[in-house]
């Protein structure tokens, strides 16, 4: 009850990551993130696996995750996917939603509907989706969906560590604020452990902010 | 050399006393007229200056506010969601996307009155994907200055971007915000233009009643007037003088326009990729001063009718000044001329007044004094009197030489018991007439009538040189007198009078003599008592003359050879004997009585 329902989609997209690696010889990979000017650790930002030398494990049956709209914010900021998952958009707000998404990856459009709804969206296509709410501006949902299970968020030091199979792979490291997607070709070894390290650039924050009449939040 | 100014002069005091009021009242209302004047233009010029200045914010203050006015509305409209899907849709839908630009410019219209803005929708890459207006011509020539701040605000990562520019040839201020499907996601960029022209500086024209005068550039070959709240004709002056002062120009000046002065204030508006256009501010110096002329009108008009009242005043006040000055000067002439019975009145309490009164006291105080003189004459002789009121009256006197005359009738108090007193004292008074009249004439001068005696001093109180000689030849001329008189008293049946005539010459004490409240001027000393005693001497039938005179006198007369020497002669109360002469006198009276 307590745990997040999105959580509970990670731990599963976990623990088959974990499944599959327990099932080949494992290799462990590890990358840190850092902004060019000052090295100031990134958080926040999507950094994936893609398996050069062999497809990718197709994602788990009834895999979904949930965006929920509360408090006239989306519940996530930043969502990693794997391509085919499905995306549950429940309003748990008080006021009536318009969710929508003009990315080419998949355009959707959930016109206004009620708390206590739910649609899903399934996102099969990989790529990034920026996920909007026509009646407010403010509430902005990045989805990243990524042709693999092995993606992670970096935490408050930029870091992220993952264990795969060994083979070659594309790292792509994404963050709302870089203009575009990162890659970098690597082949991780059985029982060496990989370390990369990334220095982005980004852009200004300008997350359109929650004017003054909205419900009491953490803006002033 | 100097040149000296020569001032007209004025012989009359009241014209001198008028021009100077007049004056002085004329050149403190000119001083004032000008200053005021002068204040006013200052002060009408520095409120335009501030006027401009003014103008000049509010203006740029509106152009800020048009910016920030498009890119609200820019934002509002790109927020649309329908917008977003159109955009997105493929293959575009042009005549759709056209038609909802025309439909948010007006919108946007800032006012039923007022023109739409320029509306135009522009991919990522700074391509036209539909316009707000119909020609499509007009949207591809101007779509350079869009294209370069899209490139801006997309470099800058800015939600905006905004500058001055032409468009159609016409001055607009452009602005571009980005299309967020949603953000950051930039799906392409609206473009807004709105013309500045007379819409936004008619409503400042009207606060603050300044022209404005948009130019392009002086120094392109393409200068022309892109809107001016002026009417054409002034407005080509404008661009004239701007085409003549292509240079830098800053601050206010005062132009010409049709005759008429306008204070200008350039301004300079930077355009994007273009020669920065011209902005003149103005304001006619003669409009802003109408009010302040009225004021001067009217301040000149009062200020006219004040200087003739001025004029009427000081001319009431000269005359008033003026009139008992000429009453007193005519009252003066009547005083010199010596009519001191006239009194004069000029009916006033001030200095005027005070003056009148005084003169008048002088007046009185002439007449007392003249009457005083006059009497003085009388009593005693004129030479005397001149002599006591030109010198101070004292006591005491001086030591000086004076021929002496003792003139005595003789036999007179006999004479006079035979007739009555008035008789005897017309008698007398005709008597001493004479005698008095003719020692006057000779220079002498008559002390005092002692009863029917006379005594005669020369050489006193003014000292004459010969004396003596005049003294002797007065006495001749009394015994000439005397005959004549007793010829004229013998026809009227009156008896004869006969007298003695003693002379003597020496130094005696003259002076003012007697107490301090009355005072007599003649000379004493033993010459007085000699010149006496002679004249006792004359009765002495043996002389046989009338005249006798001391040898002092002979001999200060120069006359001692020429007189009959009577011999020396012992003197009551004299010690020495004193050699005396006889003046003779033809005919000789005491032979016609012997």
């Amino acid at each position: 009850m307590n745990t997040p329902p999105t959580l509970n989609a990670h731990l599963a997209g976990l623990l088959l990551a974990i499944t599959l690696t327990v099932g080949l010889s494992g290799a462990e990979f590890s990358c840190t993130l850092a902004s060019a000017p000052g090295a100031q650790p990134v958080n926040e930002a999507a950094v994936s696996l893609i398996p050069l030398d062999r497809p990718a494990p197709p994602v788990a049956a009834g895999a979904e995750v949930e965006i929920a709209q509360k408090d006239q914010e989306f519940s996530t900021f930043l969502t990693i996917i794997q391509s085919g998952t499905k995306v549950v958009l429940p309003n748990q707000d008080t006021v009536q939603h318009h969710v929508y998404s003009l990315s080419k990856p998949r355009r959707f459009e959930l016109p206004l509907y009620n708390p206590g709804q739910s649609e899903s969206v399934v996102f099969d296509l990989p790529g990034l989706v920026t996920i909007g709410c026509n009646i407010h501006d403010w509430m902005i949902s990045h989805v990243v969906i990524v042709p693999t299970p092995w993606f992670a968020k970096t935490d408050a030091q930029g870091q992220v560590a993952l264990s795969v199979p060994a083979g070659r792979y594309r790292v792509e490291v994404w963050h709302p604020r870089m203009g575009k997607t990162e890659t970098r070709e690597i082949t991780l070894l059985e029982s060496t452990p990989a370390h990369e390290s990334f220095s982005v650039t980004l852009k200004p924050d300008r997350r359109i902010r929650r004017s003054l009449g909205g419900k009491a939040g953490d803006y002033r | 050399m100097t040149v000296r100014l020569r001032f007209p002069r004025f012989r009359r005091f009241s014209t001198q006393l008028l021009v100077l009021l007049t004056g002085l009242f004329a050149v403190v209302q000119i001083s004032v007229y000008l200053l005021v004047s002068r204040a006013n233009e200052n002060n009408a010029l520095d409120h335009i200056r501030q006027n401009l200045e003014v103008g000049a914010g509010i203006f740029r203050q509106n152009l800020s506010e048009r910016i920030a006015f498009l890119a609200g509305s820019a934002k509002v409209l790109s927020s649309d969601y329908q917008i977003r899907k159109l955009i997105m849709q493929e293959p575009l839908d042009r005549p759709t996307l056209q038609s909802v630009l025309r439909s948010y410019a007006d919108r946007v219209k800032l006012g039923a009155e007022s023109l739409p803005p320029f509306i135009t929708l522009f991919s990522t890459e700074g391509q036209i994907l539909a316009l707000s207006v119909e020609n499509d011509e007009l949207a591809t020539e101007n779509i350079g200055p869009f294209q370069y701040l899209i490139r801006r605000a997309a470099e800058a990562e800015m939600e905006q971007a905004s500058d001055y520019s032409y468009l159609k040839g016409r001055l607009h201020v452009l602005v571009v915000v980005p299309l967020y499907a949603p953000y950051p996601n930039v799906a392409g960029w609206f473009g807004l233009a709105y013309p500045i022209d007379t819409t936004i500086t008619q409503p400042i024209k009207k606060n603050t009643l300044l022209e404005f005068t948009f130019t392009s550039a002086p120094n392109q070959p393409d200068h022309r007037v892109l809107s001016s709240t002026l009417p054409d004709a002034l407005a080509r002056e404008v661009l004239e003088y701007n085409a003549a002062h292509s240079g830098n120009i800053s601050g206010s000046r005062v132009m010409t326009l049709a005759g008429e002065p306008y204070v200008t204030r350039f301004e300079s508006l930077d355009l994007l990729g273009e020669a920065p256009a011209r902005i003149a501010l103005q304001r006619s110096l003669t409009a802003e001063l109408a009010s302040a002329r009225e004021l001067a009108r009217k301040a000149l008009s009062i200020s006219l009718a004040a200087l003739v009242a001025a004029i009427l005043m000081a001319f009431g006040l000269a005359r008033g000044v003026s009139r008992p000055v000429q009453q007193l000067a005519q009252h003066t002439k009547l005083v010199a001329s010596g009519d001191y019975s006239q009194r004069i009145d000029l009916g006033r309490k001030d200095e005027l007044g005070q003056l009148a009164t005084a003169f008048n006291q002088m007046t009185a105080g002439l007449a007392e004094r003249d009457r005083v003189r006059n009497l003085l004459g009388m009593v005693v002789s004129p030479e005397i009197a001149t002599q006591l009121l030109k010198s101070d009256l004292k006591l005491g006197g001086e030591e000086r030489e004076v021929t002496i005359l003792f003139c005595d009738l003789r036999d007179f108090t006999s004479l006079s018991e035979k007739m009555p007193p008035t008789e005897v004292l017309a008698l007398l008074n005709r008597y001493l007439d004479r005698m008095s009249t003719i020692i006057e004439q000779h220079g002498g001068v008559i002390d005092k009538y002692i009863g029917d005696a006379i005594m005669a001093l020369f050489g006193a109180p003014v000292a004459i040189p010969d004396a003596a000689a005049r003294a002797i030849t007065a006495a001749r001329a009394m015994g000439d007198a005397l005959e004549d008189l007793n010829r004229q008293l013998t026809a009227e049946g009156r008896p004869r009078l006969t007298f003695g005539i003693g002379i003597n010459t020496a130094r005696v004490v003259a002076g003012n003599m007697g107490s301090k409240t009355r005072l007599n001027y003649t000379v004493i000393g033993d010459g007085v008592n000699l010149a006496s005693r002679l004249e006792t001497q004359t009765k002495e039938p043996a002389h046989q003359t009338l005249i006798i005179v001391s040898e002092a006198t002979a001999v200060a007369a120069g006359v001692a050879k020429s007189l009959r020497f009577l011999g020396s002669m012992q003197v009551k109360g004299k010690s020495d004997s004193i050699r005396t002469y006889a003046v003779d006198v033809l005919p000789r009276p005491w032979q016609e009585r012997t």
